[in-house]
């Protein structure tokens, strides 16, 4: 074959090429050293000086050529193969392992980060308590059928024989309610204050789909000289509404609790459920004079309101949760979704 | 507590339905819920503590709904034929304790026991209680509409005194003295049990159950009536100590109010006679044991804006006041309120002021915000310290965990004796799974794993939390622990060393320094007991805290098989070591020369010694930094191949190469005294 034909057939085939195997076999038919051109090549020691210097000279250039077109073929396949091979939007991305926070940290987080908001200070008290604390300072006398609001884990005593007689007075147990550290944080501080008091505790209570032995409270306490019940409502609204982004509804009813008076309870309804319960989150009240007496504050200068807010209730309204028992369940499947 | 919506209606005229009722006394009273007998509507009122004595009989609650409906309520009276012959030439009342406040009774001849009309049979069902027979349904159904407990004996079961009168004599019970209830079972009594007895044994446990000694049957002809009134406190104890609780104990709990008795007993009379006929002897034996105290509560008229944020009208309160019951005095400047005696839970100001403010609707009055000073909030150090070690914790991909703050007692027996002893233990547990409070996070970490493993081959939680034992006055101490655990073992414990990695990333980033602690072996700690070897951070001679590994024995009690690191440190000594305020370093002025180095060692040289003769050898040296540490086969027993990367660094020019080639000569020289093969 004559050189021009090898060069106008290698040009003609390479521009049909679409892949790297098509050009792969178009390098060893046009270029390989079984190749025409290679033959050719060979053919050249056969011919006289000056032929072969002239043919020599047209076959480096066809090869040259031949070289480049390979050369400029192979870089566009390579172009478009990473033009649409390499870069495939919809591939996954790489799967970044991280650690979680526990639902109850985040809510709590919420609803401390609310509070802050209009200057609620946070408190925190102790989980084992003296039935003075968790009961007589906050007006639940020993059998007053109000203390059967409150299931009690008791604490095995563990006197020594010198302090028998004072351990009768007073009892440890695990704290039913976090209501012990208003009287703790009322001995040591005068008004006005506003603090909250996030905390664990604990029910004499067998655990099911809605009841745990162990559960967590965030604790408020208002003093001031002019803390009204309207203050009251205005304040739990505007926190509620921000802990739920606004998507809720409140309802106040009446409620009774030893320590405040009057008692209330306050229930939630959440606005995108249309046939939805109310849902009961919160026993509040206007602090009980008598407390304020007991700790030894003047006497009708202050006044203010407390309530108690269920941690694990908000977290299961928040995110749908049916079962309380997964909060302390520590299954990986439930903490890797926060 | 149940209600008849019916009998509600018949006594009150409202318009509303069960629904709506329901709705408003959820919103005025207490939690309400509406079921269904067949048609008639049941009213299912869960009554709050304070108002179970002046609202647990259908008068009571329907004096309530008509003040909520803004009308008023009269007790109906009680309305019966009396014979001449008188009740008291017939039996007497003595009482011989503080806890019986009053008691009154009848006496009814010639009554017929036989089965109750349908009407009186449907009220009770639908209130939940099962009839018996017509004068029992009776007494039934009496308490039911007022709210006071009633018992009837038999006349002629009670025994005549010395003047031959039926003597009946409230006592408590003498020592050893035993009772047998309607039920036939027989109670033990102490001291402080109140009795109703004859001359000559006792007829009923007082306030909570009639006894069998004069309780009624079907040929009982002549019956005694009574209502009486407890004290609360006492019953309460009474019916605690003998495990004991009845309808009749738990409306007694609740302070009734004495002056209930008499309306009662004549209530009950009324429909003895309508349901069972008989002759109701003149007059009642009333026997008053207490002195009612009656109080008036002054309230300014200016103390109502100030304790409920807006202002109400003296006619406004005057209104309500009355149609909860309240008589009220008006004067120029304030109000003389005095409560009704059924409602013994208002007794200041705020409680009257409350009522009020509960009549208008507590979802229905103003909400307004407060006028108060700015209160700057201070921090609370304590609660940011451990989220700022939850959110660093998460950064080393931990997973939080709340675990239970109790153990059980198989848990208890794997700890040693040192341990089992500073344990607090529950007086009441729940079960055995849960009777001790933890002693460490360890237990429940490796309860944990084992839940865990049917998931993941690998874990990482930490958890923030208390731990509990009688060691301490506070007796309860926070701590961050956490637990490494993977499924395939490698005998290098590579996990120990993460764990220690987070521990030591976790001091870094509070900015303490390496000379603020400590670092020995843990077998000087009480945490030698449960950990098979580990380290023990120290702050001064105070321990901080401990990494390590836990024994095999617990392991295996926890069905754990693998790997596993843990570590528990103080939250309070942690957060005292914190370097609040951290100084900036400048950057450095001249490059830095990299050199590693590897070699060939003896195992029992401590990397803590190899760093520090690396470190003295040498000037100019920055840092050293171990990258590989290779133990296997082409290796001697007993030894390993270290690697590092040696950091050259001067503050004062560029280094030449020779100048660090000959520091790297020193540093040769000073590991193979040391016994290093360098490589």
């Amino acid at each position: 074959m004559e050189l021009d034909q090898i060069k106008a057939e290698a040009e003609k085939r390479v521009s049909q090429i679409i892949s790297q195997k098509d050009l792969e076999n178009w390098r060893v038919k046009y270029l390989g050293r079984k190749s025409e051109l290679s033959l050719f090549f060979d053919s050249l020691k056969n011919l006289p000086f000056q032929l072969r210097k002239t043919q020599g000279n047209k076959a480096n250039q066809v090869r040259q050529f031949l070289f480049s077109l390979y050369q400029q073929k192979k870089q566009n396949l390579e172009k478009k193969q990473s033009d649409f091979e390499s870069f495939d939007l919809t591939r996954p991305g790489e799967k970044i392992k991280k650690g979680h926070l526990h639902p109850l940290t985040l809510v709590l987080r919420e609803i401390i980060h609310s509070f802050e908001k209009i200057g609620f200070e946070v408190v925190e008290g102790p989980e084992i308590e003296t039935d003075y604390y968790n009961f007589d300072a906050l007006r639940i006398p020993e059998n007053h059928p109000a203390r059967d609001m409150w299931d009690t884990f008791w604490i095995k005593s563990k006197v020594l024989p010198a302090q028998v007689g004072k351990s009768q007075k007073s009892k440890l147990l695990l704290r039913t309610h976090t209501s012990p550290m208003q009287i703790r944080y009322m001995e040591k501080h005068q008004p006005p204050f506003r603090i909250i008091i996030p905390g664990k505790c604990f029910r004499f209570e067998a655990t099911d789909v809605h009841h745990e032995f162990q559960f967590h409270q965030v604790e408020g306490l208002m003093v001031g000289e002019n803390i009204s019940l309207a203050n009251f409502k205005f304040i739990i609204r505007e926190v509620i509404e921000d802990i739920f982004k606004h998507q809720v509804e409140l309802r106040f009813r009446p409620s009774y609790f030893p320590f405040v008076t009057p008692g209330l309870e306050v229930d939630i309804k959440i606005k995108s459920k249309s046939n939805d319960e109310w849902l009961e989150i919160m026993g509040a009240g206007m602090v009980h004079p008598q407390l304020f007496k007991n700790i030894g504050y003047e006497a009708n200068q202050w006044q203010g309101f407390a309530f108690g807010l269920g941690v694990e209730r908000i977290a299961m309204i928040k995110y749908g949760i049916v079962d309380i028992r997964l909060f302390f369940g520590s299954d990986i499947r439930f903490l890797g979704q926060f | 507590m149940k209600f008849s919506f019916e009998w509600l209606k018949e006594l009150v005229k409202f318009k509303e339905s069960s629904e709506k009722l329901a709705e408003l006394l959820t919103l005025y009273l207490a939690e309400t819920k509406v079921s269904f007998r067949g048609t008639r509507a049941i009213l299912d009122i869960d009554l709050l503590p304070n108002r179970v004595a002046d609202v647990s009989g259908h008068f009571g609650l329907a004096r309530e709904i008509s003040a909520i409906l803004n009308k008023g309520f009269n007790y109906p009276q009680p309305e019966f034929k009396e014979e001449k012959e008188t009740a008291k030439s017939w039996i007497t009342i003595t009482i011989k304790s503080p806890y019986c406040r009053r008691y009154v009774a009848r006496t009814i001849w010639h009554v017929k026991v036989k089965s109750s009309p349908q009407w009186l049979k449907e009220r009770l069902e639908d209130c939940g209680l099962k009839p018996i027979n017509n004068i029992v349904d009776a007494a039934n159904y009496a308490m039911l509409l007022t709210g006071q407990p009633l018992h009837v004996f038999d006349f002629q079961k009670i025994a005549f005194n010395k003047k031959k009168k039926k003597e009946i004599i409230i006592r408590q019970a003498k020592k050893g003295e035993q009772i047998t209830t309607l039920e036939r079972k027989p109670y033990q009594l102490k001291e402080n049990n109140l009795l109703i007895c004859d001359t000559k044994q006792p007829l009923a446990l007082a306030g909570i159950k009639g006894g069998l000694a004069a309780e009624l049957d079907k040929d009982t002809q002549l019956i005694i009536i009574e209502s009486a009134n407890f004290d609360g406190a006492n019953i309460h104890l009474t019916s605690k100590e003998l495990g004991l609780k009845t309808d009749a104990s738990w409306r007694f709990e609740h302070h009734l109010d004495p002056d209930l008795t008499a309306y009662a007993v004549d209530i009950l009379a009324q429909i003895i006679q309508q349901v069972a006929g008989g002759e109701i002897l003149k007059g009642k034996i009333d026997v008053i044991n207490y002195s009612s105290h009656k109080i008036v509560i002054p309230i300014n008229f200016t103390s109502w804006g100030k304790f409920l944020g807006w202002s109400i009208s003296r006619e406004e309160i005057i209104k309500k006041l009355r149609l909860l019951g309240f008589s009220v005095i008006e004067r120029k400047k304030y109000l003389l309120v005095k409560p009704p005696l059924y409602r013994n839970d208002i007794e200041r100001d705020e409680d009257v002021i409350g009522e009020v403010a509960r009549l208008q609707g507590f979802d229905q009055i103003p909400s307004l915000s407060p006028k108060e000073e700015v209160i700057f909030p201070v921090k609370n150090e304590l609660w940011e310290f451990k989220e700022k070690i939850k959110d660093w914790l998460r950064v080393y991909r931990l997973e939080e965990v709340y675990n239970y703050s109790l153990i059980s007692q198989k848990d208890k027996e794997i700890l040693a004796k040192d341990w089992q002893s500073k344990l607090i233990a529950l007086a009441n547990p729940i079960s055995d799974l849960f009777c001790y409070l933890r002693p460490t996070l360890l237990l429940n970490f490796l309860k944990n794993i084992n839940d865990n493993f049917r998931f993941t081959d690998k874990i990482k939680f930490f958890e923030i939390g208390e731990i509990y034992h009688w060691a301490t006055k506070e007796k309860e101490e926070t701590v961050f622990g956490g637990i490494l655990a993977k499924k395939e073992k490698i005998l290098k414990q590579p996990l120990f060393y993460e764990a220690k990695g987070i521990i030591e990333g976790i001091i870094t980033d509070l900015g303490i320094d390496k000379d603020d602690y400590s670092i020995k072996s843990i077998e000087k700690t009480e945490y030698f007991s449960i950990l098979e070897k580990g380290m023990a951070l120290y702050v001064k001679n105070q321990l901080l805290g401990v990494v390590g590994i836990p024994k095999k024995n617990f392991l295996k009690k926890y069905d754990v098989e693998g790997e596993v690191a843990f570590w528990e440190i103080k939250i309070l000594p942690l957060m005292a070591l914190e370097q609040a305020e951290r100084e900036y370093e400048p950057l450095p002025q001249y490059p830095a020369a990299i050199r590693d180095v590897s070699f060939i060692i003896k195992k029992d040289i401590l990397i803590d010694k190899i760093l520090k003769t690396i470190q003295e050898s040498a000037s100019y040296l920055e840092d050293v930094d171990l990258f590989d540490i290779y133990e296997g086969e082409n290796l001697p027993f007993g030894k390993q191949s270290l690697s590092f990367h040696l950091i050259f660094r001067s503050s004062e020019k560029t280094l030449k190469a020779e100048e660090i080639d000959k520091e790297m000569k020193k540093i040769y020289k000073a590991l193979q005294q040391l016994g290093a093969l360098i490589r």
